[in-house]
C-alpha cells in the first residue's frame, strides 16, 4: 500500500511539481478534478456526464450538433457563444481592476445597467448613423460606468465607506431608478422591457450572412481582448499599475512611501467602473438590445467568479471567462437534450470555485511530497 | 530515573524551505534556570514550541521526568505542568486578571444547589493568595485594559502558576519591559527558581542570562553549538559563540563634526485620532553630524512625533523646518524628495510591501523617478541591477535573492532591506525608529555600524529608542521624552544612564518643573 502511494505521490509530482508552469497545472489540475467531481453529482441523477459534457460543448458551437435547423450551423452557435462572452470578460476585468486595489466591486452589475441604460436612451433612441453611434454607445458607458465606480472609490476615500456596502447599495438605486423611467417612458408594452434600440447603435451585428449560415458578429470581443492586454500592460510595466498594486497589498506602507492612496483609489474604482460600463455597452447594447427592468445582470457577479478563478489576471481572466461561459451558455441546450436541469451548470460552476480555493493547499501537498522524494533519493544516493 | 526533568534528544524540525531545528539535544535539570540563547531564526523559540505542543518534531523524542511523550497539544504539555508565557500576550482585555487565569478551567459552584455558576470571587481571593506567595502583587478584580504591559505580564506568570506547572517558558520576556519592569521581572524569576520551579528563558540578551540563569544552551542556525556554564563563563564569549565570529560590543564612534542645521522642530504638537494630545510643544534641532536620540518609555509620543516629522501625520500646531524650509504643511511625498529618509517602528506594517519581490521594495520611494521608470513606464532590468547592487552592499540575505517574497524573509533580513533603502535615499536627516527592535547581536552591532556611518557622512540623525543601552551608546545629544512633552535635551556625556532612566520615568522632570 505504501509503494502504491509513493508511486501515486510521485506521479503528481512530476505532473504538477515544476514551479514554473504551476501557475497553469494546478487550476487546470482544480478543473479537471471538479469536472469529475461534477461528473458523479450527474451520474448520481442518472445522467450520462459525458454526453452531458458534451451538450455543454456543443450549446456553445465548440462541438457538433446532431442536427441544426436551417440556416444555423456550429459557427452560428459560436458566434452567439463569443457574443455572451464579451461582456463577461469586461466585467471580470471590472472586478480585477478593483481586486489588485484591495477593493472589493460587487456592484457590477450596477454600473452595467446604469451605463447601458444612458447609452440607449441617448445614442439608442436616436437615429444617428452607425459610424457614429457605435463609437459613441461604448464612450459614454464608459464614462458613465466610470461615473459610479469613482463615486464609490470616493466615498470610500473621503467618508471611509466600505465600497462593498455603498456598491450593494447603488446597485439598489440604479435598478429602481432606471425601472421607473422604462415603466413611464420607454417601456415596449408587448415584451414589457424597454423598447429595442437602433440596430445602428448596437455593438452587436446581428444575422449577418456568412456563407450558407446566418450569424450575429460581436464586434466587442476584439474590443475585449485589447483590453485585456492593455490592463496586464498597465499592471507590469507602469508606475500606475506599481502604485496601484502597492496599495492593494499594503495602504499603510504605501502612504508611507508617498503615495497618493485616495488619489489611486478612486482613479482604480474609475477605471473598474469604466470597464463595468463596457460590459453593460456589450451585454445591453450587444447581445441584448433592450433591458428587463428592475433586474440585474448575472454577469455582473459571475465576473467575480470569473476574476477569482483567473486570478484576478487579465490573461487567466480571458482563460477563466472562457470555461466559466461554455458551462453559462451550454446549459440551456445541455438542459434540453439531457433532460438535467439548467441549475446543476451552477453546481460545476461552483465545484470550479471550490477546488480552485483550494489551489494553494494543493500547491503546497505537492512541494512536501517533492522535498521528500527528493530526500529519499538523496539518501538512496548516500546509501 | 534520571536526574533531568526535561530531555529532548536529536529533536528535528522542518518547515518549507528551512530546517529550524536539526538534531537537537538538550537536558534540563529540574530547578535550573536554563536559558537558550541565539539570534534571530536560531530556532529558539520553536524547540520550545515542540515542547509546548504547539508543533509536532520531525525526528527525535522528548523525555518528561524521564518518561517519553508525545505532546501533542498545549492542554497536553498543561496537563505535564508545562507552562508558557508568549511574547505576545494571550490575554482577553475586556476580562478581569481573575476571569482571564481561570479561563478554560472555571471553578463552579452551584447556585441553590442546581444552578451552576462560575465562582468568580472565590478565584479572586485564591489568586490573590498565589499573587503574594510568589511576590507578584496584581489586584485580581482589575481589568486587563486597565493595567500596564508588565502587569499584564505577571498576569501570565499566574496564569501558568494557577495551572500547576512546575516548568515555565519564558518567550523573550523582557522585550516589552522599561529597565526597571526587567530588573522587576528578573527578581521574580529567581523567586520561581527558589520556589523550586525549572525555568526555561529565550533570549538574545546577555545580560539577562548573565543575571539569573544558570545554564545556557546556545543555538545558531537551527543547530545547538555548546552549553555553557553561565557562571564561568563571560558574556563576550557567549555572545562570540552565538553568533558564531568576533563580536564588538562597543560602538566605535569618532568624535563628531556637526554641520549647520538639518533639522528644526518648533513647539510641534501632534493630537491622535481622538483630539487627543500626543506631542506636546516638542522643540528640539539636529545639526549635520549629529545623532540626536529621544530615549523613552514606549507609548510617550516618540512613534507620533516621527511620523509627524515624516509626514504620515499631521502637525496639530509649531513647526518643522528642514534645511532652512517649512515643511510643516508639505505632502510626504515632497519631504522624501526634500530629504527625509525614515525606517519606520513597524517594519511589516510600514516599512515593507511583504507581498511584493525585494526587488520591488527597494524602489519604494523613487519607482516614479528616472531610471525606475520614464513617462510611467517602469524599467524593470533597473530594478534587478537596483536589488542585486543592495543585497551585495548590505549583505541581505534571502531564499531566492531579488524574486523573494518579502514576506517570507527573516525579520533581520526585512529590516536590512528597509535600511538598505533608506540610506541609499542619500537624504540629509534619517530618523530610525527602534531599529534593532527583535533583532540578534549581529544585526544590531551591524546596524549600529550603519547608523554611525551615516552620521559620519555629515546626515542628521534622529534615533527612537526604547532600549536606553542603544541610546546611551550611540546618542550625541538626548532628548528624553516623558507623556509627549521633552522633559530634557542634553548632552550625551553630561547625563547619566540613572539620569536619563528618572527623566523617561517622568520623576525628575517633574520636580525640575516645580
Amino acid at each position: 500500500m505504501k509503494q502504491k502511494n509513493n508511486s501515486i505521490a510521485k506521479f503528481f509530482v512530476k505532473m504538477l511539481g515544476n514551479e514554473k508552469y504551476q501557475f497553469i497545472t494546478i487550476p487546470v489540475f482544480s478543473i479537471i478534478v471538479s469536472l469529475l467531481v461534477g461528473a458523479i453529482v450527474i451520474l448520481l441523477l442518472g445522467k450520462n456526464p459525458v454526453e452531458a459534457y458534451g451538450n455543454l460543448l456543443q450549446g456553445s458551437g465548440l462541438l457538433m450538433k446532431e442536427k441544426y435547423a436551417g440556416g444555423k450551423g456550429m459557427l452560428t452557435d459560436f458566434l452567439s457563444f463569443v457574443d455572451y462572452w464579451t461582456p463577461m470578460i469586461f466585467a471580470a476585468l471590472a472586478v480585477a481592476v478593483a481586486l489588485k486595489a484591495g477593493l472589493f466591486n460587487i456592484g457590477v452589475s450596477g454600473q452595467m445597467l446604469a451605463a447601458g441604460f444612458i447609452a440607449s436612451v441617448t445614442v439608442g433612441y436616436s437615429t444617428l448613423a452607425a459610424p457614429i453611434a457605435k463609437p459613441l454607445v461604448i464612450i459614454i458607458c464608459f464614462v458613465v460606468g466610470s461615473l459610479v465606480g469613482g463615486l464609490i472609490g470616493f466615498l470610500k476615500h473621503k467618508f471611509n465607506i466600505n465600497e462593498v456596502v455603498s456598491s450593494i447599495m447603488l446597485n439598489y438605486i440604479v435598478q429602481y431608478v432606471t425601472a421607473f423611467f422604462i415603466y413611464t417612458k420607454y417601456v415596449d408594452p408587448v415584451s414589457r422591457q424597454s423598447k429595442n434600440i437602433a440596430d445602428a447603435a448596437r455593438l452587436t451585428l446581428k444575422n449577418v450572412e456568412i456563407g450558407a449560415l446566418k450569424g450575429d458578429i460581436p464586434l466587442g470581443i476584439i474590443l475585449a481582448v485589447i483590453v485585456a492586454f492593455i490592463i496586464k500592460y498597465v499592471f507590469d510595466k507602469t508606475t500606475f499599475g506599481y502604485e496601484i498594486k502597492a496599495i492593494g497589498f499594503n495602504t499603510n506602507a504605501s502612504k508611507y512611501a508617498g503615495i497618493n492612496v485616495g488619489k489611486n483609489m478612486v482613479i482604480a474604482m474609475m477605471i473598474s467602473g469604466g470597464l463595468a460600463g463596457l460590459a453593460g455597452a456589450t451585454y445591453y447594447l450587444g447581445y441584448f438590445c433592450s433591458m428587463q427592468p428592475k433586474v440585474l445582470a448575472a454577469t455582473g457577479y459571475d465576473a467575480i467568479a470569473v476574476s477569482l478563478l483567473g486570478n484576478s489576471n487579465p490573461m487567466g481572466i480571458l482563460a477563466s471567462s472562457f470555461l466559466i461561459n461554455i458551462i453559462n451558455k451550454g446549459s440551456t441546450y445541455m438542459s434540453s437534450k439531457a433532460g438535467l436541469d439548467a441549475e446543476i451548470a451552477s453546481v460545476i460552476t461552483g465545484l470550479i470555485l471550490l477546488f480552485s480555493a483550494c489551489g494553494a493547499y494543493i500547491q503546497y501537498l505537492v512541494k512536501k511530497n517533492k522535498d521528500k522524494i527528493e530526500e529519499n533519493k538523496k539518501a538512496k544516493g548516500e546509501a | 530515573m534520571s536526574d533531568y526533568i526535561i530531555e529532548m534528544k536529536n529533536i528535528t524540525k522542518k518547515f518549507p524551505g528551512i530546517v529550524a531545528n536539526d538534531s537537537v539535544s538538550i537536558q534540563i535539570k529540574k530547578g535550573e534556570v536554563y536559558a537558550l540563547l541565539g539570534e534571530n531564526g536560531a530556532g529558539k523559540s520553536t524547540l520550545m514550541s515542540m515542547l509546548f505542543g504547539m508543533y509536532e518534531p520531525d525526528e527525535g523524542e522528548i523525555y518528561v521526568r524521564g518518561k517519553k511523550e508525545t505532546i501533542s497539544s498545549p492542554k497536553y504539555a498543561t496537563q505535564l505542568n508545562i507552562g508558557m508565557v508568549h511574547q505576545h500576550f494571550k490575554l482577553v482585555s475586556n476580562f478581569t486578571i481573575t476571569e482571564n487565569i481561570i479561563m478554560g478551567m472555571e471553578p463552579q459552584k452551584k447556585f441553590l444547589g442546581i444552578l451552576p455558576y462560575v465562582d468568580v470571587k472565590g478565584s479572586d481571593k485564591k489568586i490573590a493568595e498565589l499573587s503574594r506567595e510568589y511576590g507578584l502583587e496584581v489586584d485580581p478584580t482589575k481589568r486587563i485594559d486597565e493595567i500596564n504591559v508588565s502587569t499584564q505580564q505577571r498576569v501570565e506568570i499566574l496564569k501558568m502558576l494557577y495551572r500547576e506547572a512546575e516548568i515555565l517558558i519564558f518567550d523573550e520576556p523582557t522585550a516589552v519591559l522599561t529597565p526597571q519592569e526587567i530588573e522587576f521581572l528578573l527578581d521574580i524569576i529567581k523567586g520561581l527558581k527558589e520556589a523550586g520551579k525549572t525555568i526555561i528563558l529565550i533570549t538574545h540578551k546577555l545580560e539577562e542570562i548573565k543575571k539569573v540563569a544558570d545554564r545556557c544552551a546556545i543555538l545558531c542556525k537551527g543547530k545547538l553549538v555548546d552549553v555553557l556554564d553561565v557562571a564561568t563563563t563571560s558574556t563576550k564569549e557567549m555572545a562570540n559563540k552565538m553568533v558564531g565570529r568576533e563580536v564588538n560590543f562597543e560602538v566605535d564612534k569618532p568624535e563628531p563634526h556637526y554641520g549647520k542645521e538639518v533639522l528644526s522642530v518648533q513647539n510641534l504638537t501632534v493630537k491622535d485620532d481622538n483630539g487627543f494630545d500626543v506631542v506636546k510643544n516638542a522643540s528640539f534641532s539636529i545639526r549635520g553630524g549629529e545623532i540626536l536620540a529621544i530615549a523613552g518609555v514606549s507609548g510617550n509620543g516618540q512613534v507620533e512625533l516621527a511620523d509627524a516629522i515624516a509626514g504620515l501625520m499631521p502637525a496639530a500646531g509649531g513647526k518643522i523646518i528642514l534645511n532652512g524650509q517649512d515643511i510643516t504643511h508639505d505632502n510626504i511625498r515632497k519631504r522624501i524628495d526634500d530629504g527625509i529618509a525614515y525606517i519606520p517602528e513597524d517594519r511589516q506594517k510600514y516599512g515593507l510591501i511583504l507581498d511584493f519581490q525585494l526587488k520591488e521594495n527597494f524602489p519604494l520611494k523613487n519607482y516614479c523617478k528616472e531610471p525606475f521608470s520614464k513617462k510611467g513606464i517602469l524599467n524593470y532590468s533597473e530594478f534587478d541591477s537596483f536589488g542585486e547592487k543592495l543585497i551585495e552592499k548590505y549583505d541581505i540575505r534571502s531564499g531566492q535573492g531579488n524574486k523573494t517574497i518579502v514576506r517570507s524573509m527573516s525579520g533581520g533580513n526585512q529590516q536590512k532591506a528597509i535600511i538598505a533603502r533608506e540610506v541609499e535615499q542619500d537624504a540629509s536627516l534619517v530618523i530610525f525608529v527602534q531599529p534593532t527592535r527583535g533583532l540578534d547581536i549581529g544585526a544590531i552591532e551591524n546596524i549600529h555600524k550603519q547608523i554611525v556611518a551615516e552620521r559620519e557622512k555629515g546626515k542628521a540623525i534622529l534615533l527612537i529608542s526604547l532600549e536606553l543601552d542603544e541610546v546611551m551608546s550611540l546618542a550625541d545629544t538626548i532628548a528624553v521624552i516623558y507623556s509627549g512633552e521633552i522633559l530634557k535635551v542634553a548632552d550625551a556625556k553630561t547625563l547619566s544612564v540613572k539620569e536619563v532612566g528618572e527623566f523617561m520615568m517622568g520623576v525628575k522632570g517633574n520636580e525640575t518643573k516645580k
